[in-house]
């Protein structure tokens, strides 16, 4: 049975997908609590609180932090190593798709909390490394992975394969 | 090997170079898309990082940058009160002190938070705001003060003052939270977070606090007490520079001195009440023992 990617993405991702979804789940925590107090220290330059209770901690009304939560929540299932195994085309472009989707999402964080709030969270800036992280990996694993089963499980048929097998005949 | 094997064998040979070349060619396609990929997110949260550290540390668009970059002579004036300046002031003149209430502990981080909501074209705000910093300068440090003068065509028109918008302050005692939600030019600045305005538009009424409801500047100082209006009038202010007020609040015979350390005295008095009278020299101070006296006595006026 040929390999479908590579040796280190799926151990990576999981690995890299669990330490997302622990720390958006603390914020996630600290954001409906009454009182939050982060385990984040405090100067001019990082300020948990001020990142976390500023107009940009919410989108459309739903908080930044529940919207990384479920983040992690859907790429998890997506980034376990027998997901990685599997043949359906579907998984590996729901997986590009969905950390594409949080790439953008991190800059768009990373700009309001630089220029809007002036701020840094140190949790939040976990969450962004992992999800920067998470995309190096699937997008290099696109790029190396054997080329017939990139071919494969992106749903394109091996190139030329038919064609040459018919001409042998 | 007759040559319609040798023939075969050149065919698979063909076949397998051209597999062998796509292949490779295919490989250079996602190499250099995924490394194209990663070099475009690298670039632009690194060059997001890069234009923030290079505008100085500070702060670089119009919605965070404080409107006018405060001389540091006026910084150091305001936040450097010796407190023996302070003591010689006590609580002389004071005329109005928070309201004390009984509402759910206002915290961040763990700890005790004073939320401030004003506007820079607000005279009262221009007024309050040097006794703030003066009272909040001995418990922590502040970065990015700006200046701010109140409208021209209010009453007490340009009146000089500082501006929270942009600014940071640390402590180890408590958090502060200060929103100008419009410049001099009533122009939008600070947008407060939810929670920060449910906290003004529920306190800032009766029955917690007497006149019109919503009233700036208002502060709540970690659910125990709140205030709405200045403790003393803007036209003390009229007429004088930054730089002659930072001046006049240390010099305890002056009538802005006694004003802006006076009242600071009694911020200071309720702060420490949050604060659990941490630090000790600083709650234990005559002046602000003075203070603390003032904030009891208003409340049984009120």
């Amino acid at each position: 049975m040929s390999r479908t990617t590579t040796r280190w993405a799926p151990l990576t991702s999981t690995a890299l997908c669990i330490a997302g979804l622990g720390a958006s789940a603390y914020l996630t925590v600290e954001h409906f609590s009454s009182s939050p107090s982060y385990a984040c220290p405090e100067s001019a330059t990082i300020n948990c609180v001020k990142v976390t209770t500023s107009s940009y901690s919410e989108l459309l009304g739903i908080p930044v932090a529940l919207l990384g939560l479920l983040f992690f929540l859907v790429m998890t299932p997506l980034c376990l190593p027998i997901a990685w195994r599997l043949d359906n085309p579907w998984v590996p472009r729901l997986r590009l798709a969905g950390i594409t989707l949080g790439v953008a999402f991190v800059i768009y964080l990373v700009w309001a909390e630089l220029f809007r709030i002036d701020a840094i969270c140190l949790w939040c800036t976990g969450v962004h490394a992992v999800t920067l992280a998470l995309f190096a990996v699937v997008v290099l694993d696109a790029a190396l992975r054997p080329i017939a089963a990139a071919d494969a499980t992106s749903g394109l048929p091996p190139r030329n394969a038919g064609r040459v097998a018919g001409k042998g005949r | 090997m007759s040559s319609r094997v040798k023939g075969k064998d050149n065919a698979r040979a063909r076949a397998a170079e051209m597999r062998a070349t796509q292949a490779r060619l295919e490989r250079r396609r996602r190499v250099l898309g995924a490394t194209a990929a990663l070099i475009v997110v690298i670039l632009v949260v690194g060059g997001l990082v890069l234009v923030k550290l290079t505008s100085g540390g500070g702060t670089t668009t119009a919605d965070t940058k404080p409107t006018t970059a405060l001389p540091s002579s006026v910084l150091h004036g305001v936040t450097s009160v010796p407190t023996s300046t302070s003591d010689k002031v006590g609580a002389t003149g004071v005329t109005s002190v928070p309201v004390s209430v009984k509402t759910p502990a206002l915290t961040a981080g763990g700890k005790p938070k004073m939320l401030y909501f004003g506007a820079e074209y607000c005279p009262y705000c221009a007024a309050e705001r040097w006794p703030v910093v003066v009272a909040l300068s001995r418990f922590g440090t502040w970065s990015g003060l700006g200046a701010a003068t109140s409208s021209s065509s209010d009453v007490f028109p340009n009146t000089p003052s500082l501006s929270f918008h942009g600014a940071t302050f640390t402590s180890d005692f408590l958090t502060f939270t200060g929103y100008e939600t419009t410049d001099s030019n009533r122009v939008p600045l600070d947008k407060p977070s939810a929670a920060d305005q449910k906290i003004f538009d529920t306190y800032n009424r009766p029955p917690y606090l007497s006149g019109v409801a919503g009233g700036i500047p208002f502060i709540d100082i970690a659910g125990k007490y709140v205030s709405s209006g200045s403790s003393f009038g803007p036209e003390l202010l009229a007429g004088q520079t930054r730089a002659e007020i930072a001046q006049a609040i240390n010099d305890p015979s002056s009538k802005i001195g006694q004003a802006v350390l006076a009242n600071a005295n009694v911020l200071t008095a309720a702060i420490c009440q949050a604060t659990g009278a941490k630090p000790a020299n600083v709650c234990t101070s005559s002046g602000v023992t003075a203070g603390a006296a003032a904030l009891v006595s208003g409340q049984a006026k009120k």
